[in-house]
């Protein structure tokens, strides 16, 4: 929990840190000095297509939304033509740019998170992102007018801030999948060949398919060489029907693999069936949602001017549950094709490899993808 | 790749302007000696101006806020050459930026008005081509008739068409560009290029 806590604590800090140092910057984070834009480059060659179809249909929702707002200011009623459109907005704008989907992916891909969680935490950092549009609005509304502090300033401000924590969270991220393998690496080489290493971090020098025939239980052993595999490319995808048993095959495996030299006991957490890092999603989920959806600023703004707070409100909110629902489909896919990449690799040393370097890779990502969106809107 | 496609994905326009440009001649229209440009926002983006720069929180913004909306404006565009491309015969033509641009209100809506000169008069000879366009893709500058291109008093000698690229067409025929573009130009000042809204005037010489 204190990790979680330094988080938000940080935000909070970002925010009055934010309030008491702006005045007097001037940032032109947008060609045009006022709001935020996307720190993207375009996208050009194999996806440039498909971008620009996804371009084009956001324009059009983008005028279709506000004058879906215009139309609610004559008749209350209409607020549901706004609701859906925000809704469709928000599966829309997700499916373009934009660094939550990224980050949410990746981390899913480098951590064995299952896949009803790895949901949740799209949901969670979405309407987290609405909130913080909803917290700025609100205090550009009652706080800083009459001030210096302009609302771009504050929205840079927690812009910078995610892709500060992005960065960081993806460093952290890296070291905690890197560091131990290069240390191996380092420290016994000349076992790698046959080895492997477990869900819990622990290292078979001895392939456990070795002794497969030679055992008594061969069958018995052949479903647990199957929870095995599945514990050690531990795919979010199987942690259903792993149910609440993280490493159903380690019994079995203990009994044959004695000349590994390693006890495969689980460690508590693991038995507990419960690997799931809350710190660690919490950090990933507040890197992405302090920073608000300049679209999503917008409507609100409008929304505000017009009197129609409850209208701007449900708006972005409907604009986060699209957001979230893309988001998902896409890490979804992601940790699919990493599973399959893996399930094909097979059991033992390639396996194990692959699996480490699609986590390694994934969490490389997270901390070049951060430090790309910190330089970029820096340089702007 | 999934992660990388999103990553490199495009930007989009938050902000719309339905925009008018007049070309003016000098008095013998035989060169443009300057640009007008006229941009009306988008009503949302507006309300963002008026809740950003209404310093006394009266629901409106006097001229001194206004000053303050045309400063800001002004001083972002210089970075992107006043959303301006204008070339002749392919050749890129400098153009000077605008001493100051005019903010203003009007229908709940922000307007902006500034002229640019060239730095010498651009004769109207072959071809002479002016885009306006927003190269990061932040604004979406919509001349939403052909009529908003002006030219007033153009000789007989040219002729004067409003091109407008489809997109998938453009992606077709600039795909090899497009690519180089992206590792030469990853700021994407030739992939807005591509798609601008642009005013061609084609001058054959006084025969």
């Amino acid at each position: 929990m204190t990790r979680t806590r330094l988080h938000i604590g940080c935000a909070l800090l970002a925010v009055t840190v934010a309030l008491v140092h702006l005045p007097g910057l001037a940032h032109a984070q947008s060609s045009l000095g006022i709001g935020t834009n996307d720190a993207m480059p375009p996208a050009t060659g194999l996806f440039a297509h498909q971008l620009a179809w996804i371009n084009l249909k956001q324009q059009e929702f983008y005028r279709a939304l506000a004058g879906a707002i215009k139309a609610m200011r004559q008749d209350g009623s209409r607020v549901w033509l706004l609701i859906g459109l925000s809704f469709a907005y928000g599966i829309f704008h997700a499916a373009g740019p934009g660094h939550g989907k990224a980050v949410i992916s990746s981390y899913m891909v480098a951590n064995e998170v299952a896949l009803r969680r790895g949901v949740l935490l799209s949901f969670v950092s979405a309407f987290l992102q609405a909130l913080t549009a909803i917290v700025v609005m609100v205090l550009a509304w009652f706080v800083l007018r009459g001030t210096s502090v302009s609302m771009t300033d504050a929205a840079w401000f927690l812009e910078l801030s995610s892709y500060v924590f992005v960065t960081a969270f993806g460093a952290w991220l890296l070291w905690k999948k890197a560091a131990p393998p290069l240390l191996r690496l380092l420290g016994g080489g000349s076992t790698l060949p046959d080895g492997h290493y477990h869900a819990d971090g622990s290292y078979c020098t001895q392939a456990h398919g070795r002794l497969r025939y030679a055992a008594p239980v061969a069958s018995l052993q052949a479903a647990g060489e199957l929870g095995g595999k599945f514990s050690e490319s531990p795919s979010p995808l199987w942690g259903g029907v792993r149910g609440g048993g993280n490493h159903p095959s380690q019994p079995l495996t203990a009994d044959v693999c004695a000349t590994c030299g390693h006890s495969h006991a689980p460690d508590p957490s693991m038995l507990s069936g419960d690997r799931f890092d809350w710190h660690t999603a919490a950090a990933a989920v507040a890197a992405v949602g302090i920073r608000p959806c300049s679209g999503a600023l917008i409507v609100l703004s409008f929304a505000l001017l017009n009197g129609l707070w409850m209208g701007g409100i449900l708006s972005v909110l409907a604009m986060a549950l699209g957001t979230a629902v893309t988001v998902s489909a896409l890490a979804i896919l992601a940790v699919t094709a990493k599973n399959w990449a893996v399930f094909f690799a097979g059991d033992g040393s390639w396996g194990a490899r692959i699996h480490s370097i699609v986590e390694i890779g994934g969490a490389a990502f997270v901390f070049l993808f951060g430090l790309l969106l910190l330089s970029a809107s820096l340089a702007a | 790749m999934l992660l990388f496609g999103s990553g490199a994905a495009s930007a989009h326009p938050h902000v719309f302007a339905e925009a008018r440009l007049d070309v003016v001649l000098d008095a013998g229209h035989q060169h443009v000696t300057a640009l007008r440009h006229l941009w009306r926002f988008d009503d949302l983006f507006s309300s963002t101006v008026l809740m950003e720069f209404d310093k006394n929180a009266d629901q409106k913004l006097d001229d001194e806020e206004l000053k303050e909306v045309s400063d800001t404006i002004h001083s972002s565009l210089a970075d992107y050459n006043y959303f301006q491309l204008v070339t002749a015969d392919g050749k890129d033509v400098k153009m000077r930026p605008p001493a100051q641009l005019i903010a203003t209100f009007d229908n709940q809506q922000l307007l902006v008005l500034f002229e640019s000169e060239p730095e010498t008069p651009i004769p109207l000879a072959g071809k002479v081509d002016f885009g306006v366009y927003d190269p990061t893709f932040y604004t979406a500058i919509d001349f939403t008739e052909d009529a908003n291109m002006a030219v007033e008093g153009l000789p007989d000698t040219c002729t004067r068409q409003v091109i407008r690229p489809d997109p998938d067409t453009a992606l077709a025929q600039n795909q090899k560009t497009l690519t180089e573009a992206f590792f030469n130009d990853p700021a994407g000042t030739d992939m807005s290029k591509i798609f601008a809204t642009k005013l061609e005037l084609d001058c054959q010489p006084k025969g």
